[in-house]
């Protein structure tokens, strides 16, 4: 298998502080590749110069094995691309915008624009001005997936659409999945990443600090634990357990948070008569507050 | 080596995507840019069409006037040349000096409006990113949009012909097609000329303003020192750095090919370095 998107020690600089340094980054052909972080930690600044908008200050990427400084036009007839400030020209409607830009990739047939548009529900006869922020969204959307790339790059896909069609957004994600093809979809909506995506990167401060298949990710981090006895127990052997934060007593229920020392806490609580036991994962959401939630300087680069 | 390089190529052969040919894009986005510009290019030609209607429409009255001549021969000489007010006798010289002497100084505008929206307009309204989404060189979207913007001045120009040409057939005023058509063509290749100054710095700069600006101020600056190297001595060697000096007078004397063409050579020249510098840049939303 080749990787999709390639980069090694990617980085752009604006001024003295902005930017992302030193991206090592690898997306495989057909995942669905979730890239995370907090708004201005550099999601954009990396797609952006992927595309070749942005020139990079160092480091090197390649999309199809093609050079992004050299190959940018290759690259973007294999791309479908949804930029994060999606802006459209306001007297257009969504049929004329779509049609040019069928014209522009040599798409004559723009039927799976139309059955886009059906299942997004979107308008696509009334001008740019007169649509909300999710009806212009959906035009984004179409526009990205009509000629069916083998890369979907999308930057905030769901911004604005309501929770239907976010549903009806992430069943398309499978399909092109199940298609082989690979989409690369920044987000700060971790439960949708959670839900479509194979690996996650999180970008913090213009650095990849983290890339793990989804699920491992959230495996390997915290759980929550409830556990209940047929009457109250002593809560001090548990707070006293390393890797137990949080706890609270009520009644005869223990609740806490276990970072570790699974099977010491199983033990303790053997000790007494458990009659319940609740452990859960966390969602994606609370991994990436817990973990890299700090840091956040807003504005998005 | 080789095992590496046919991986790579079945990998690209697997992700080919359908090309349009580079004339293709460049004749959409043309195309597309055109049908953008169409009703500010109509607003554009009736306006202006509509000025110089009226001025052909007034000729009969002052014709023959023999106080405004004898005006006229009052002023100093090189005041009547400055404003092309030594014959306002012909139709030919009336439209020069109230019409074609003046309109680059308005019709410049849409070329350097055009020009500033197409780079840095766009990146200012945030639409750039989408168009660019698309396999389109940079390269197109700069001559793409000059293209078009070409194709809509001659539409204005040409709106600007028949308003004053048809006003001249229905009032029986001696202007022939063809004089008319000199006349208005004419100002083609010098508002390009701020169109393609207007074009490098949208280029070269992501802010519409220094866009709009810049060529704004080039066009005052290079209408004054042609107007005051007419009405001086000292100044008249500086009259060749301004564009006004190629403009001449083609309603009265048909146009100079040669200026004509070396004109529209400076401005695509302009719009080369255009081309090099968006090329070069990193774009902004």
């Amino acid at each position: 298998m080749c990787a999709t998107i390639e980069t090694e020690k990617l980085t752009k600089t604006y001024g003295k502080n902005r930017g992302i340094r030193g991206v090592d980054l690898t997306v495989d052909e057909g995942e669905v590749f979730g890239f995370l972080g907090p708004n201005g930690a550099g999601k954009t600044t990396t797609i952006r110069a992927l595309l070749g908008f942005l020139r990079p200050s160092d480091g090197r990427a390649w999309v199809f094995g093609m050079d992004i400084r050299k190959k940018s036009v290759e690259i973007r007839e294999r791309v479908g691309n949804l930029p994060g400030e999606f802006a459209l020209e306001d007297r257009m409607t969504g049929e004329e915008f779509l049609r040019y830009f069928g014209r522009l990739r040599g798409v004559g047939d723009l039927d799976h624009a139309w059955e886009l548009a059906e299942r997004l529900e979107a308008d696509l006869h009334r001008p740019m001005r007169r649509l909300s922020r999710g009806n212009k969204q959906k035009i984004g959307l179409i526009q990205a997936m009509f000629h069916k790339p083998p890369l979907l790059v999308l930057d905030e896909p769901t911004g604005g659409l309501d929770p239907l069609v976010q549903e009806e957004f992430l069943e398309i994600v499978d399909e092109v999945k199940a298609e082989g093809r690979t989409v690369f979809l920044s987000s700060h909506v971790l439960s949708e990443v959670e839900r479509v995506c194979d690996r996650v990167g999180i970008i913090r401060d213009g650095e990849l600090v983290e890339v793990e298949p989804t699920d491992q990710l959230t495996n390997k981090a915290f759980r929550h634990v409830s556990l209940t006895f047929d009457r109250p127990v002593d809560p001090k052997p548990f707070a006293a357990l390393p890797g137990v934060q949080g706890l609270s007593a009520e009644g005869t229920r223990l609740s806490f948070t276990l970072y570790d020392n699974l099977d010491e806490m199983i033990k303790l609580a053997a000790r007494s008569r458990l009659v319940n036991m609740e452990y859960e994962r966390p969602s994606l959401e609370e991994v990436f507050l817990t973990f890299y939630g700090e840091g956040e300087n807003g504005g998005e680069r | 080596m080789s095992g590496v390089r046919t991986r790579r190529q079945e990998w690209l052969g697997r992700h080919a995507a359908k090309r349009r040919a580079p004339v293709g894009t460049l004749l959409a986005l043309s195309l597309h840019t055109v049908r953008m510009q169409r009703r500010g290019a109509i607003i554009w030609g009736v306006v202006l069409g509509l000025y110089s209607a009226a001025m052909v429409a007034t000729f009969p009255t002052i014709e023959g006037m023999q106080q405004l001549d004898q005006l006229m021969q009052s002023y100093p000489e090189g005041l009547r040349e400055a404003f092309n007010l030594e014959d306002l006798g012909t139709p030919e010289g009336y439209l020069d000096s109230q019409v074609f002497n003046l309109a680059p100084l308005a019709l410049a505008f849409f070329p350097i409006l055009a020009s500033a929206g197409a780079i840095a307009g766009a990146e200012e309204r945030g639409t750039i990113d989408v168009l660019l989404g698309n396999p389109l060189p940079r390269w197109q979207l700069v001559v793409g949009s000059f293209i078009a913007t070409a194709l809509s001045l001659l539409g204005i120009v040409a709106l600007m012909g028949l308003f004053s040409w048809g006003t001249a057939v229905l009032l029986e005023v001696d202007l022939s097609l063809s004089t008319t058509a000199a006349a208005v063509l004419n100002l083609w290749p010098i508002c390009m000329f701020f169109g393609g100054v207007a074009m490098l710095f949208s280029a070269v700069f992501h802010r519409r303003v220094f866009a709009i600006t810049i060529p704004g101020v080039v066009l005052f600056g290079m209408y004054l020192i042609d107007v005051l190297g007419k009405v001086s001595e000292d100044l008249e060697d500086l009259r060749p750095a301004s564009v006004f000096y190629y403009y001449g007078t083609a309603i009265k004397d048909g146009i100079d090919w040669t200026h004509f063409g070396g004109v529209t050579s400076v401005t695509l020249f302009l719009v080369l370095l255009a081309v090099l510098a968006f090329s070069r840049r990193d774009i902004y939303t």
